[in-house]
């Protein structure tokens, strides 16, 4: 099969045919991987699990993004076209820049955040399946950036949260552990936050992991309303 | 970033008041097909100048222009900011919507209360 992809070697961006053997079961990935040890060594990309958990090989297969470790070359029609993520700045061929996309991540405070915690006697946090189930599927990002790479206010504003980092941040506001949701949503409610999203809804579609990040966008308008209510009367 | 503006209060206030007057104007944009193309002649400017002796088609009418209105601007102030070149110039963004929702206010409801 034809593999056309799309390289930039820092000043050039330019277009490259390689020819693969392709059998049946065989992923993109993999056909990078031959391309890089067979053809041209000078071929760049990330990866790393090889099985859709890391999230590194996201890339633009055919037009939409995937992650090449996951899509089998025999569901592509020939050639297969493969290019990097949009709205990421690109470094080498198909690596982008995530700088960024972590930076806005952090800024959600992507973890527990308790004041009653103490290492020296930890106790076990309590909860409920049903707690478990409010925030289960959205703590299956894996980061791969495919949301935002076709997120329409993120090609416009560079600024914007991103539906990435929106999905944290709902994924610890609704853990019944967390207790420090009224900052995470004071972030996530300034101008560069969940107001900038117009519910393109490409987000959701595109997940590998089926998270609807759209939908954790709009839980988190609903909770920030509420707590702009709440602060406006003092309640 | 978002940290420097984490104490805006605008925006939740504006996404809010663009849903109430959306769902709003569904209501009375629908009235004012109905009174204005449903009936003939409803367009002409006696029958015009007779709904509006009618103080109730008034304040039907002035709410559907301060919906209109501020749906309308807020929308536009909401695209302008979703740029670069918006957010840079937020406050002069923010500042010209309200200052262009209350020059159309001010128009309409003048015009509206001649007759």
């Amino acid at each position: 099969m034809e593999f056309r992809i799309r390289r930039f070697d820092g000043e050039n961006s330019f277009w490259q045919s390689y020819e693969v053997p392709t059998k049946k079961g065989m992923t993109v990935l993999e056909c990078l991987y031959y391309i890089r040890d067979n053809l041209d060594s000078t071929l760049s990309f990330r990866a790393s699990c090889r099985m859709g958990i890391c999230g590194s090989c996201a890339v633009k297969i055919n037009g939409k993004p995937k992650l090449a470790c996951e899509t089998q070359v025999s569901e592509l029609k020939n050639p297969i076209v493969v290019e990097p993520l949009d709205n990421f700045k690109v470094l080498k061929d198909l690596v982008v820049d995530f700088e960024g996309f972590f930076a806005k991540h952090k800024m959600v405070k992507p973890f527990i955040v308790r004041d009653d915690i103490d290492y020296n006697s930890p106790v076990e946090l309590i909860q409920t399946p049903k707690e478990l189930a409010k925030y289960y599927n959205y703590s299956l990002c894996i980061k791969c950036g495919a949301c935002v790479s076709v997120c329409p206010a993120a090609a416009t504003s560079e600024d914007y949260l991103g539906p990435a980092a929106l999905v944290a941040a709902y994924r610890f506001c609704a853990d019944s552990r967390d207790k420090d949701c009224k900052d995470r949503i004071e972030i996530i409610s300034s101008e560069r936050g969940v107001w900038r999203c117009h519910s393109a809804m490409a987000c959701s579609e595109v997940c590998p992991k089926k998270i609807e990040p759209a939908k954790a966008v709009q839980l988190l308008r609903r909770k920030a309303i509420i707590h702009s209510i709440k602060k406006l009367f003092r309640w | 970033m978002a940290e420097k503006s984490a104490k805006n209060v605008l925006e939740p206030y504006a996404w809010l008041l663009q849903i109430i007057t959306g769902l709003a104007m569904v209501g009375l944009v629908t009235f004012h097909f109905l009174t204005t193309h449903m009936v003939e002649h409803a367009l002409s400017f006696e029958s015009v100048s007779l709904r509006f002796q009618d103080y109730g088609y008034k304040i039907i009418y002035a709410l559907l222009l301060i919906f209109v209105a501020f749906h309308a601007f807020n929308g536009l102030r909401a695209i302008a900011l979703d740029t670069e070149f918006g957010m840079k110039r937020k406050k002069l963004v923010n500042w010209s919507m309200v200052v262009v929702f209350l020059a159309a206010l001010i128009v309409g409801l003048y015009i509206m209360f001649l007759f």
